[in-house]
């Protein structure tokens, strides 16, 4: 991505959005007989290149992408870095709920197991849950989105409804109500929360469709004979995804704070560490009452860290589609 | 809160009734056929709120089925039971009868306001609600009208001063309470202020809405002093929300040309904002204090939990994980016809707000 | 012309805005700082300082529980029923020293020689709290009205199960004849409600007692007043025939949670924290080193343990569930026995607040505690428990163990979503095992029972609180609470149906000799040892707290390092001694210098709010130099 940014930078503000530009430059590819593929790769690499220019503009944006990197890097270091015995309680190396010090630099579990460690296994799981939650949501809304907008008459009328019934419900409470009716396990909670999140991103990819139709091309597109899955997925689908991305780093961050929830109200898998599941058993352990602030800190700063980096990566990627919306840099 | 959509993108959901022009308003024609115009858009509303309603109805009665539980084993407290004794309590409950005559009893019960008897309890589902939802109102309408107060304040400003530090320093001290998980901030303010941490004393009681035995001025300042700490938590995680609505829109609406002719006349800023800009961009604020205002009723479960509040939210929970069925029922449809009701307002007096909806 | 006309509205329109905010905001730090600063002063401890207001002594139990209905005929939670026992009286209770039963509304009692009819001597000297005589016919209406309504068979129906007819020929005898004998006869825990009062309820399964106050009763307290999920309050029976209680009103107070109800008690809000079941061990550790507070550890009532499904059955011995079929080979069960380490869990998962396992019943019921012996013992031997999986076919093959018919030996476990304690021990199994080479799935729930009635799991955790008759606890293990039918709730605890062992229940149930229905129900519990069904882990320590400075003494039950909390009888708080005027004096001080420490921390506050005021208004200005 980087080495691409050497041409001269455009004001960002100045710049039509994304969206419209990869539009022009799709509904011009098709009068281009030569190499269209070369032709599409080189459109791609350079709406890349103007992207991440743009980006990069957003300081915190930065910040937000240095701390996921960063963090990602750890959870996936984990067991070079923790050690992979580290979540075993036969055989711990410290005593119950000791204070930080030299070798337990944020102290012990009450089984004697360092919170450091497990804090840096609970980024795994943390990490995981909320992605594939975010991909569930976001791919859930997409598609409902689409089809939504693309097609008339009464299913899309059906499809809105449903979403906006989904829109109405209390969404902690119908997670919750998901997440106790199934088993306890990541797959649950992944479940519970993509299924009930993702109605905002359909009224989103939906309206974004409409606007995308509405344009010349689509309608040439489809004198030439396109079809409808032709159209959604061929000039829908790429000028929504940029829209769908930013929306999507958003929902991670919403994801992640829903899993923690849960696993606090002891939803999750009690076998696994998560960050939500460490704050269950740290208040379970009596850690409130006890003083017992190294144990109860960590987990909900490295909650509250994550989901501020991917609220700030998705405000920047939503300001440079949508400058309008004025996000400081 | 924290299952929220984003904050940033509220407002783009809730205006793709079509695309927005910010054009002319439509406000021409004759009176009458405005009129008759509402009142059809009103019609369709309310009609799709009654098909919400029902629906959530359904749902809450075969969700919860779904639950692995025995009834009977809830009743009893695992006691030993004899098979008359388990028989009778099943006949009582209307557990003997067929699933489809179960749920038209049901429907035909919650018409009528009857959502039968707690399992727990041992006392109707409606009557426990009702004893919850003062508390649960003090607690969120309190924070609601801080937090929605504070939310457009500061979002004024920051959107006034866009770029300033202030306006940086604000932005992202909101961003970064808005990410924090609201339970745990409670519970840090426990131990800080109510446990007390070193030096600090503990100011506040733990939790609950009252000591139990004062009685008139003392009772107040006593539930007040009970609210500090559970409504602070609100406040922080919630106001984010707002101002960042707030800002965002404030920051489109003075984009638009005529603001720069309104202060091209000679008006100075802060007129054209009071006047003009700030009430243009209520709106996007307006859809989303009404969406806050339907969860109001749904409560705060992590709060009410993690401060012993006795409001519906911890309510819920309790009855959960029991589980107590009909009082899960009775709950969840309370809590989605709360925020139906609250949409389906907020969808009725929007058009007489921005003539552009509803024709 | 204009401009200055408009700079002018437009400058007043400035302050107008402005203002109203900045003193929206200062209203709002004052009425912040004011609630904190009227309130504090009596908050270090506001029952105290009430005590000194109006004379009253209020003791403040945090518990973390909710009544689930105040019916003795239909409330089950430990919370209802201990309130009961202070309400109302039961025909007998158990001495607080060593469990043996005493008088309680019955003075004596004795079975005919056909042990078919016993005769109970109601006393004359109590007194219901309205006034009225509390009779034998009251007892009779009670009894009666279990046997007749099904409403209020709900909470304790089992207890009237085997009687066929009770009847009160005067006001100071009750009869009650059996259909078969009974050995519990003097152990009745029913709570005896007036007739007057109680005859006029119409539906007993929907009335709960919660409708005018106070309720009239003849226990050692009153309860005027309760409000749902907040507190319950009950003033203390000047009358009470065993002596008015020292305290004059006793509270009740729920909290959500555990920890609030701990740092209560440390701030002085609530005079006693009971454990639910037991403070954790961290929470008795911060605690132990407070000031004015006492941490009370008992030895507890319950056992936790580990169930064996082994094969559930119908009492038609219809075969259901899917229960691990290598669980129906003794050595099996004895091998996942042997490999627990049950020191270990009580040193790491208890933390020392629990006694190991041994036998059935928990020590602190002496008369029928049993432990193994020496050569009967499964203690730790990871080594014998891979000999026993060898010779019942379940050899090594790479780090799993593989039956004959070549399947891996993988089991699940069932666990309670809420108790901490199952969840942690589920991690040591599954390491435990898993060096053996069994695979452990831990399924934890919050209502476990559908599985369990199912018989769909292969382990489970498993724990009764034992009453000092044991009957209970040993009658689910008979074939007789096995199921009716496939998957229904039954009595039964975990489908264990054995000859030998219901043999030996029929003998205990029927023998009026305690010397000799002890050593039964230890024979009793040696086969249950041996079977391997129930591996008894631990028995988890009661652990609560109280201050010092509010409770002068409280009766432990046994009385040498015994519990507080859920006692059987009234023992605790009848007998708890206020606190006496030293305290107050030490009360006053405390507050004084907390005052002190408020004062500052306000004035910092106000000083520092002020100062960010100050601040942001140049930067204010500043940003609108820009």
């Amino acid at each position: 991505m980087t080495t691409e940014s050497t041409a001269a930078e455009p004001a960002a503000s100045s710049e039509p959005t994304d969206v419209d530009s990869t539009a022009a430059e799709n509904s011009a590819s098709t009068g281009t007989p030569k190499s269209p593929r070369a032709l599409a790769r080189a459109r791609k690499r350079q709406s890349l290149a103007r992207f991440w220019r743009a980006y990069r503009s957003h300081r915190s944006g930065l910040w937000g992408l240095a701390a996921l990197v960063l963090i990602a890097l750890i959870a996936l270091a984990a067991p070079l870095l923790a050690g992979a015995d580290a979540q075993s309680v036969t055989d711990t190396p410290g005593g119950p709920l000791e204070l930080p010090s030299g070798e337990f630099p944020l102290g012990t579990d009450q089984f004697g197991r360092s919170v450091l460690a497990l804090l840096v296994w609970g980024a795994r799981v943390s990490l995981t849950v909320g992605l594939l939650a975010a991909v569930l949501c976001v791919a859930i809304g997409t598609v409902v989105g689409i089809v939504a907008g693309h097609f008339r008459g009464w299913y899309s009328t059906v499809l809105m409804r449903v979403t906006d019934w989904f829109l109405v419900m209390p969404t902690l409470v119908l997670a919750i109500a998901l997440a106790t009716v199934m088993d306890r396990s990541i797959w649950t909670v992944i479940l519970a929360i993509g299924v009930t999140t993702w109605p905002t991103t359909a009224r989103l990819v939906r309206a974004q469709t409409l606007a995308v139709e509405s344009r010349p091309y689509i309608e040439r597109s489809r004198a030439l004979g396109g079809g409808h899955g032709h159209i959604m997925l061929r000039h829908v689908l790429p000028n929504v995804m940029p829209l769908v991305l930013a929306q999507t780093t958003l929902v991670i961050s919403s994801a992640i704070l829903t899993e923690a929830t849960l696993a606090f109200l002891g939803l999750g898998d009690p076998t696994i560490t998560s960050w939500g599941g460490m704050l269950q058993d740290a208040r379970e352990a009596g850690a409130v009452s006890a003083g017992d602030w190294w144990y109860l800190a960590p987990p909900g700063i490295a909650v509250a860290v994550v989901a501020l980096a991917f609220t700030l990566c998705g405000r920047a990627i939503e300001s440079v589609l949508n400058p309008r919306l004025g996000v400081s840099r | 809160m924290t299952a929220e959509s984003t904050p940033a993108l509220v407002q783009s959901a809730d205006t793709d009734g079509g695309p927005a022009q910010p054009g002319p308003p439509a406000a021409r024609g004759p009176r009458a056929r405005n009129t008759r115009a509402y009142l059809r858009y009103t019609a369709g509303k309310i009609a799709g709120a009654v098909v919400s309603l029902f629906a959530v109805l359904v749902t809450s009665f075969f969700l919860f089925r779904l639950i692995p539980s025995d009834p009977v084993k809830q009743m009893t407290g695992g006691r030993p039971v004899s098979a008359e004794q388990l028989e009778s309590l099943r006949r009582q409950f209307g557990l003997d009868l067929p699933l489809w005559q179960q749920f038209t009893d049901y429907v035909g019960d919650a018409l009528t306001g009857d959502f039968g008897m707690s399992y727990q309890f041992h006392s109707p589902v409606i009557g426990k609600i009702a004893e919850a939802v003062p508390a649960t109102l003090l607690l969120t309408g309190t924070a609601y009208a801080l937090y929605t107060a504070l939310g457009i304040w500061l979002g004024t400003r920051t959107a006034w001063r866009n770029g300033s530090r202030s306006d940086r320093f604000h932005t992202a001290f909101a961003l970064t309470l808005y990410s924090v998980p609201s339970f745990w901030l409670g519970l840090l303010l426990i131990i800080v202020f109510s446990v007390g941490l070193g030096p600090i004393p503990g100011l506040f009681p733990t939790g609950g809405l009252e000591s139990g035995g004062e009685t008139g001025f003392a009772y107040v300042i006593d539930v007040a002093h009970h609210l500090v700490l559970p409504v602070i938590t609100l406040v922080a995680v919630g106001y984010a929300q707002t101002l960042l609505v707030m800002r965002s829109s404030l920051l489109d609406e003075m984009g638009s040309d005529y603001l720069t002719t309104a202060r091209a006349k000679g008006l100075r800023d802060d007129l054209v904002r009071r006047r003009h800009a700030v009430p243009n961009a209520m709106l996007p604020t307006f859809t989303l204090m009404f969406v806050n205002l339907g969860h109001v009723v749904a409560g705060q479960i992590l709060v009410e939990t993690v401060f012993s509040w006795p409001g519906l939210g911890g309510l819920f929970y309790q009855a959960l994980s029991v589980p107590d069925l009909p009082l899960v029922q009775g709950l969840f449809f309370v809590f989605a016809t709360a925020v139906i009701l609250a949409n389906t307002l907020a969808d009725l007096l929007y058009p007489l707000l921005d003539p552009r909806v509803g024709r | 012309m204009d401009t200055p006309a408009q700079q002018d509205r437009h400058g007043r329109g400035r302050t107008h805005h402005r203002r109203p905010l900045r003193l929206l905001l200062a209203a709002g730090a004052a009425a912040f700082t004011l609630t904190a600063g009227l309130a504090t002063p009596l908050n270090p401890a506001p029952e105290r300082a009430k005590a000194a207001d109006d004379g009253k002594k209020v003791l403040t139990v945090a518990v973390a529980q909710s009544v689930d209905s105040l019916s003795p005929f239909l409330a089950q939670r430990l919370l209802s029923t201990s309130i009961h026992r202070l309400m109302y009286e039961y025909l007998t209770n158990y001495d607080p020293k060593d469990n043996h039963t005493i008088p309680g509304f019955a003075t004596e009692w004795e079975p005919s020689a056909d042990k078919l009819t016993w005769t109970y001597t109601i006393r004359s000297d109590s007194t219901w709290s309205d006034g009225e005589k509390a009779t034998a016919a009251d007892a009779a209406f009670t009894f009666n009205k279990m046997m007749t309504d099904e409403g209020a068979a709900t909470a304790n129906g089992s207890f009237v199960g085997n009687f066929k007819k009770v009847t009160a020929p005067s006001p100071t005898k009750l009869v009650i004849e059996l259909k078969k004998p009974q050995a519990t006869m003097a152990a009745l825990d029913v709570p005896i409600v007036p007739e007057h009062i109680w005859k006029d309820v119409d539906d007993y399964a929907k009335f709960n007692n919660d409708e005018t106050f106070p309720v009239v009763g003849n226990g050692p307290f009153v309860l005027t007043d309760y409000k749902v999920d907040q507190y319950v309050r009950l003033k203390a029976n000047k009358t009470f025939w065993r002596g008015a209680p020292k305290f004059d009103e006793l509270v009740f107070k729920t909290y959500k949670d555990q920890d609030a109800a701990v740092a209560a008690l440390r701030k002085g809000e609530v005079s006693f924290v009971a454990g639910a079941p037991a403070l954790t061990p961290a929470q008795a550790a911060s605690l132990k080193g407070e000031k004015n507070i006492k941490v009370n550890e008992g030895p507890g009532r319950r056992f936790f343990a580990l169930a064996t499904n082994p094969g559930a059955q119908t009492k038609d011995g219809e075969k259901f569930g899917d229960g691990n079929k290598a669980l129906l080979d003794q050595r099996v069960r004895q091998a996942l026995f042997l490999s627990v380490d049950r020191k270990t869990i009580i040193d790491k998962v208890f933390q020392g607040h629990a006694v190991e396992g041994e036998g059935y019943i928990p020590p602190r019921f002496s008369t029928y505690f049993w432990k193994p012996s020496d050569s009967q013992k499964l203690a730790y031997d990871p080594e014998k428990a891979a000999e026993l999986l060898d010779e019942a076919g379940y050899k090594l093959k790479g780090d799993q163990r593989v039956g004959k018919d070549g399947k891996p030996l993988n089991l699940r476990i069932l666990c309670h979503a809420t108790d901490p304690n199952d969840k942690a021990v589920g991690k040591y199994l599954k390491e435990w095992w898993g060096e053996l080479g069994i695979g452990l799935t831990v399924n934890c729930l919050d209502d476990v029972s559908v599985p369990w009635y199912a018989g769909e799991y292969d382990l489970a955790f498993d724990g009764w609180s034992v009453n000092p008759d044991p009957d209970f606890v040993l009658g689910i293990h008979t074939c007789a609470a096995l199921p009716a039918k496939a998957k229904e709730s039954a009595a039964t605890d975990n489908f264990i149906c054995d000859k030998t062992y219901d043999e030996l229940y029929q003998k205990q149930l029927a023998e009026y000799d305690p010397a000799k229905r002890a050593d039964i129900v230890k024979q009793m519990q040696s086969w249950l040892y041996d079977s391997g069904y129930m591996n008894i882990l631990g028995y988890p320590n009661a652990v609560e707290a109280y201050r010092t400075d509010q409770i002068k003494s409280i009766q432990t039950m046994p009385t040498a390092a015994g519990n507080i909390y859920g006692q059987d009888g009234y023992w605790s708080w009848w007998s708890a001694v206020p606190a006496g005027d030293t305290s107050e004096a030490s009360a006053g001080g405390d507050s004084g210098s907390t005052g002190a420490v408020i004062g500052i921390v306000v004035a910092v506050v106000v000083l520092a709010a002020g100062g960010i005021l100050i601040a942001m208004r140049r930067r204010t200005t500043a940003d609108d130099r820009e």
